[in-house]
């Protein structure tokens, strides 16, 4: 094997077959220089990545040419669309919403029981019951 | 339904404020006496039978209503007010008192003359509004009791039978609760309510607000009561049916003696809690906030936290 600085490329960017990439791998093992150009490919692809992604003003490619923009560019912008929405929906919910107690059945039926029973209308026979359930009564 | 047991209402009767001269005479006369019962409750209501049996004991103006499912897993006491328990321990309570306002009963009184009930004497009485039977109450003749109770829908067919299936007129002697440990729920005038002062013969009898942020009022027609509560929260219940009423739409639990309902209003969560007929249910809840979509933003916080 010559020195295949296009399968270098191919590879990290995850395009060779098994074969393929096991090939390159004994080759770089055993050639200095295509050792060298992999980490400088891995160098400057970490260093592309690194740099903030830029919206283009409208107009500024044709139509056509906006088609030949990244899609990993195009994905990154999607992503921090979507965060910073849900981010503000989360934070206007937060606004908006008070924090709440729970409520249950049993707080509301006690605290009636406790009024009802300061009532003149509540007798013995005119129970509030609380929220509890019997099973096989047998009246006499 | 959950179960819990073994429910206990420790109730604390403050003597007697207003109603019709006729009604609150009879009610007032079992205040003094000294007995344990058990009482069979049975309603029958829309979404089916509901029963519940307790026991019951009274000593002077104190009564104590137990469950009688010795499950043992939560309580609910009240002491001139209310608290919740939990395996015993008491979790939250505080006393309640109620205003002096008075409610001037629509009810009829009715004598049915003398009957026997458990092998005593007992008097019967019917209660009558608007031409319509409500109520026939028996009390026993010696210690005032009101052993017995059915309550009836505007159709009359019976709602919910109470009645005392056992009666021991000896005084139970309840023990003291300590007044010192509960905090106090006396009526406020809260701000920003919606509780209108009267609901198709029910009257606003008095209204609070806790320190949880929920405020309540309560109605009373002088027979039948119930109390509508505004929460800062979508109110939870298990179990529920769904009920519409015009373009209204709740949802609905019936216990053995009361009706529950919960809904939404834009900004609050509202239930209402009584013990009134199902015939009246419609006509008081349309005279109350409507059912409103709580809009977009409160949905995406309870689908997101609950």
């Amino acid at each position: 094997m010559s020195h295949p600085s296009e399968m270098i490329s191919a590879f990290l960017d995850g395009e060779l077959n098994a074969q393929e990439a096991a090939g390159l791998k004994a080759h770089l093992g055993s050639c200095g220089r295509c050792a060298g150009e992999l980490e400088e490919f891995q160098r400057v692809r970490s260093a592309v990545r690194s740099l903030p992604l830029l919206e283009l003003p409208a107009g500024l490619v044709s139509g056509a040419d906006a088609e030949l923009i990244p899609l990993r560019r195009h994905r990154g912008v999607m992503v921090g669309a979507a965060a910073a929405i849900v981010a503000l929906v989360v934070a206007f919910a937060a606004m908006l919403t008070p924090p709440s107690p729970t409520v249950s059945i049993d707080d509301l039926s006690s605290r009636f029981g406790a009024r009802v029973s300061l009532d003149p209308a509540f007798g013995p026979a005119k129970v509030v019951v609380p929220d509890w359930e019997t099973e096989g009564i047998e009246e006499e | 339904m959950r179960r819990l047991g073994p429910a206990v209402v420790i109730l604390l009767l403050i003597p007697s404020v207003a109603s019709a001269t006729e009604l609150s005479e009879l009610l007032e006369q079992g205040r003094g006496a000294g007995y344990t019962a058990e009482q069979v409750i049975s309603c029958s209501t829309p979404d089916g039978v509901r029963d519940a049996l307790v026991r019951i004991e009274q000593s002077g103006a104190e009564i104590r209503i137990g469950a009688g499912v010795p499950t043992g897993t939560e309580v609910s006491v009240g002491a001139g007010g209310w608290a919740l328990l939990h395996q015993g321990g008491v979790v939250e309570e505080a006393t309640i008192t109620g205003s002096s306002a008075t409610v001037e009963s629509p009810y009829e009184v009715e004598d049915l003359g003398a009957e026997s009930f458990l092998g005593r004497d007992a008097t019967a009485h019917r209660l009558v509004r608007d031409g319509v039977l409500r109520a026939e109450l028996v009390f026993d003749d010696e210690t005032g009791a009101l052993v017995r109770a059915v309550t009836f829908d505007a159709s009359g067919d019976a709602y919910c039978v109470r009645r005392f299936v056992s009666f021991d007129d000896q005084d139970p002697m309840l023990p003291m609760k300590e007044p010192s440990t509960l905090s106090d729920v006396s009526p406020v005038e809260p701000v920003g309510t919606t509780f209108p002062e009267s609901v198709t013969g029910f009257s606003r009898v008095d209204q609070y607000e806790d320190v949880d942020g929920f405020r309540f009022a309560y109605y009373s027609d002088g027979f039948f009561s119930f109390a509508v509560f505004e929460a800062p929260t979508r109110v939870a219940l298990e179990e529920v049916t769904t009920v519409t009423f015009g373009d209204r739409s709740y949802q609905r639990v019936f216990t053995a003696g009361q009706a529950i309902y919960s809904w939404e209003t834009r900004n609050r969560g509202m239930a209402l809690v009584g013990d009134l007929p199902p015939d009246l249910h419609q006509a008081v809840l349309e005279a109350l906030p409507a059912p409103r979509d709580p809009g977009l933003f409160r949905r995406i916080w309870r689908s997101l936290f609950g």
